[in-house]
């Protein structure tokens, strides 16, 4: 345990040592509010109706550009300055490398959570906000950036070059989030595919409900991701 | 303390390194010598934990390197080629990071880190961030970082690779000093360093061992050999072979006729023999006259020459 912290510790540190958490978590937060409140047929001011849905719409979408953002770097920079070779050789699991980098990329989307709090609150004042719905929308909403995140750290891991690694992130996301229009009708096929996609699952947030199902598909997606990385790193004694 | 056994690595239809066999006693100097591509890398992997071998077993300590692969990095302390650092980092987050991977806290850590600033020279560099610093101070770091869980065994994979002349003498001070009190195992393709620092030399070519002992027995199985280089005049080239050629004692090295005629040879003398009086019999009788005659002996520099090529 004390070893998985170490690699988190030093993770935020570099996240704050340099501008990387700052443009992030300031350009999430910019775009997103702006396309919630301001952009579009139905700008929050126009419809006047205290919802917040947008934040999650608009959200996914921003996000799915940010998370690959925040962990592109993980691995993919440890294999560029060699420091894996050294990090590998430590009295630590390849396992618990991933999870200590992976928990950091959870606290950075932690405090852009933290930061979209201002919207639902500064509402809640002026309207009526259905809080049910509030608290399992950012549920979702938290499961969705931890997917994209583990995605993300997994596209890190295959390759030296972050700019690689970024791109690799924002496709492979792009795929599993946009599934369920890759077959229409209700065939095999566009059932498998719907239940396949993150949007799909994302969307039954909304409804103020928490599927078990709903949550077991972000889980899976987030433990296969992070095996994966694992598995990656541990490639070199396969070959 | 290092046991290494029939050991083979292969990537693919490759064999980077062909079954070797080597110990390394504990408090040994070990210097791996080898020209780039030999396998001194990959060897070095394998014990460090980061790569299994393909055949073949190595221990540390008794204990298997794949098996007890948690306790025997405990043991080591590891210094890659190229000394990767993380270049965004102060010195001292960097050396704080290592103590927390390596579970050293509270009052051993501040002991610790009061041992590496002051073995490796690092107090006037300990609060600068790591992409600041020299080549050579890089290195310390790096050296700095294997040390601070005061392993028993350090392995360093061409630790001087692109220092000046002073750095250099200055970590071979290191590598001795720490070899003092510890079982060291580090490559190198140069020569001296082998020389300078190691109790031991293991020459490694093309994936397998080519020879092993003392820099004095790898001396000792050419010594009394000796080199001669020799300018005749007046001397024919197809002769001068025919004769060499009768010579149990002599055997022609090289031999190059010049544009003006004379003839410049170059001879490997077996033990034993003094060929420098032959010679000059030889040439009296024959009329060739002696211009230049110039014995070296043999140093470790040939015998890695000879044997890895």
């Amino acid at each position: 345990m004390s070893e998985i912290l170490a690699i988190y510790r030093k993770e935020m540190k570099t996240y704050f040592n340099s501008p990387i958490a700052f443009i992030v978590i300031s350009s999430f937060l910019v775009i997103t509010n702006w396309l919630f409140f301001d952009y579009g047929d139905y700008p929050f001011f126009a419809i006047n109706i205290a919802d917040i849905r947008g934040i999650f719409d608009y959200g996914a979408i921003v996000l799915l550009f940010i998370a690959p953002a925040v962990s592109m770097r993980l691995i993919s920079e440890e294999k560029h300055q060699d420091t894996l070779e050294l990090l590998v050789t430590m009295p630590i699991t390849d396992m618990h490398i991933i999870i200590g980098k992976y928990l950091s990329t959870l606290v950075i989307f932690g405090i852009i959570l933290a930061g979209t709090l201002v919207a639902p609150i500064s509402i809640s004042f002026v309207g009526d906000l259905d809080m049910g719905i509030v608290i399992s929308s950012y549920i979702g909403f938290f499961f969705l950036g931890a997917t994209y995140l583990a995605m993300g750290l997994a596209a890190s891991s295959f390759t030296r070059n972050q700019i690689v690694a970024y791109i690799m992130g924002i496709m492979i996301i792009a795929v599993f989030f946009l599934m369920n229009g890759m077959a229409n009708g209700s065939g095999f096929m566009a059932t498998l595919f719907e239940n396949l996609s993150i949007r799909f699952h994302y969307q039954n947030f909304f409804r103020g409900v928490l599927d078990s199902r709903d949550l077991l598909y972000f889980f899976s997606l987030i433990l296969v991701s992070l095996l994966i990385s694992s598995t990656a790193l541990s490639s070199r004694k396969f070959r | 303390m290092i046991e290494v056994l029939g050991v083979t690595k292969s990537y693919g239809s490759n064999d980077a390194v062909k079954d070797i066999s080597f110990s390394v006693k504990q408090g040994e100097i070990l210097g791996f010598l080898g020209p780039n591509g030999a396998g001194k890398t990959t060897t070095m992997k394998m014990i460090t934990c980061y790569m299994p071998p393909t055949l073949g077993s190595i221990t540390v300590d008794g204990l298997d390197v794949v098996n007890d692969s948690m306790a025997v990095r405990k043991k080591i302390g590891y210094l890659p080629e190229s000394t990767p650092l993380y270049d965004e980092m102060g010195v001292r987050d960097y050396l704080n990071f290592i103590a927390d991977v390596r579970k050293i806290n509270g009052d051993s850590r501040k002991r610790a880190f009061d041992r590496v600033i002051h073995v490796c020279g690092l107090s006037q560099v300990i609060h600068k961030d790591i992409h600041e610093l020299s080549k050579g101070f890089r290195q310390r770091v790096g050296f700095a970082q294997a040390i601070l869980h005061d392993p028993e065994i350090l392995i360093l994979d061409e630790p001087t690779t692109g220092l000046d002349p002073n750095q250099i003498i200055e970590i071979r001070n290191l590598i001795r000093q720490l070899g003092e009190s510890k079982t060291v195992i580090f490559s190198t393709h140069i020569m001296q360093e082998v020389q300078a620092t190691s109790d031991r030399v293991l020459i490694i070519d093309q994936g397998i061992i080519a020879a092993q002992g003392t820099a004095e027995e790898l001396k000792a199985s050419i010594a009394g050999q000796m080199h001669l280089e020799l300018v005749l005049r007046n001397a024919d080239k197809s002769e001068f072979i025919a004769i060499v050629n009768d010579l149990a004692t002599v055997e022609l090295d090289d031999i190059k006729l010049q544009k003006n005629g004379d003839l410049d040879v170059s001879l490997n003398i077996n033990a034993g023999t003094d060929f420098r009086e032959q010679m000059f019999d030889l040439a009296v009788s024959k009329q060739w006259k002696i211009l230049e005659s110039s014995p070296s002996s043999f140093t470790l520099e040939d015998v890695f020459r000879k044997l890895t090529n």
